[in-house]
């Protein structure tokens, strides 16, 4: 693996995604930090997995799955939900272009009538709402692992250390 | 006995109040069941609630009076806000171990429910880097990411306006999108850039309802499937919004493909 430039330009610019989509949704100030961290790691997971041959379905699983698990204890470090952490993190691999290159395709056929390429269309609908799909179910399975996998027996989540500072 | 009636009418209303503000601040629905049973304890009821997307029944039983209560509440329109999360969390923990009274519990969740937002303007630059992020990541140069960067801030503009003059959430939606790839149209065309898709592709991106369609399929895991299945058409009708918008878009500015 090399780790030249790019691979650190595309890891911080994953990180900022992830944290302008938190703030979007009005985290808490405490938690930007691990947000923009793993937002970004996910980031540099997801696109070594694609490097190293795998799909994309497969490496949205592996990035959210390692968030799954890393907000755990970064989570409980910052006596927060894990979802707090995760859930931002993951956001910005949500597959919206995949669903609106679907749509459109969709709209191609309905509104515009016949055309030559009808069946490349119908290939690529197909192509884009499955990818959806799946990359949303890897993403939900990756980032809820953990609780699938240990239940809630080693996931006491969160404990106050100190007094005050709610939220 | 009209006492002990008051009282547990006050109770259904305080829990109706934390799943009301837990629903629309974006949580799913096993979260919500948790967050129930903690404060339901706290407050001594046995507690029976159906969740929908819309409106919740509660039915409680008070352990100390076995009074019994039923009430229903609508619920307003969902705008998800992670602070009011943690800090439901937060007090449900902190309720238990300092044991509080019924009367606390009741002044924090009145609290949480006034919590505000970051200033209008960070959030603007914020969403508008996480736009300018994308395109990069899709593989966009400066050009492209200056681009997707201002339409981005032009749609979350427009949209902001069009939530805060009570549209439907979707038509923002669509008002939002529209902007955003109009602006990063034209001025790929002005700039005479040649990477026109890029930059609308990724100036929408900010608008996909990722809560929505994450709590949807978690939710159908753990087994609630209506709700589950409401929240995917939900998101579904929002990415529709945007293709619809881009659909437009296309089509004035007659781009062949994205």
């Amino acid at each position: 693996m090399i780790l030249d430039i790019t691979i650190v330009e595309k890891v911080i610019w994953s990180g900022i995604a992830a944290l302008g989509f938190g703030i979007l949704f009005n985290i808490p100030r405490r938690v930007i930090l691990p947000v923009f961290l793993l937002g970004g790691i996910a980031g540099f997971l997801k696109f070594f997995a694609l490097t190293n041959g795998s799909g994309v379905v497969l490496a949205s699983l592996f990035a959210a799955s390692f968030v799954g698990f890393a907000s755990i204890p970064y989570a409980r470090q910052k006596q927060t939900s894990p979802f707090l952490l995760s859930i931002p993190s993951v956001i910005p691999m949500i597959p919206g272009y995949f669903g609106y290159k679907m749509l459109l395709g969709i709209t191609q056929i309905a509104v515009l009538g016949e055309s030559q390429n009808e069946v490349e269309t119908m290939l690529s609908i197909t192509h884009n709402g499955l990818n959806m799909i799946f990359i949303l179910i890897s993403l939900s399975v990756g980032v809820s692992l953990p609780w699938l996998i240990f239940k809630d027996k080693a996931l006491k989540v969160i404990r106050l250390k100190k007094k005050g500072d709610l939220v | 006995m009209q006492e002990n009636e008051l009282m547990s009418e006050r109770k259904a209303d305080t829990l109706l109040k934390i799943c009301s503000l837990l629903m629309t601040s974006g949580a799913n629905t096993s979260r919500i069941f948790v967050h129930l049973k903690r404060f339901s304890d706290l407050i001594k009821v046995d507690a029976q609630v159906f969740i929908d997307h819309k409106a919740f029944i509660i039915t409680l039983l008070d352990n100390e009076t076995q009074q019994k209560t039923t009430q229903i509440r609508r619920l307003p329109g969902h705008g998800i806000n992670f602070a009011v999360l943690s800090a439901l969390s937060r007090a449900g923990l902190k309720a238990k171990t300092e044991n509080w009274t019924f009367e606390q519990i009741d002044a924090e969740v009145d609290r949480i429910a006034g919590l505000k937002h970051y200033p209008r303007i960070v959030i603007l630059i914020a969403v508008s880097f996480s736009g300018a992020g994308f395109c990069n990541l899709f593989g966009g140069d400066i050009v492209n990411m200056l681009i997707a960067f201002f339409a981005t801030m032009g749609g979350l503009f427009v949209r902001q306006e069009a939530v805060k003059r009570k549209f439907n959430p979707y038509v923002s939606v669509l008002f939002g999108a529209f902007v955003a790839a109009s602006l990063a149209s034209s001025t790929s065309v002005l700039l005479n850039h040649t990477d026109i898709h890029l930059a609308i592709a990724t100036s929408v991106l900010f608008l996909i309802p990722g809560v929505p369609l994450i709590n949807s399929v978690t939710d159908i895991l753990d087994g609630y499937i209506i709700t589950g299945s409401v929240r995917f058409i939900n998101g579904f009708v929002f990415v529709l919004a945007i293709a619809l918008a881009l659909f437009m878009v296309m089509y004035l500015f007659s781009i062949q493909n994205l």
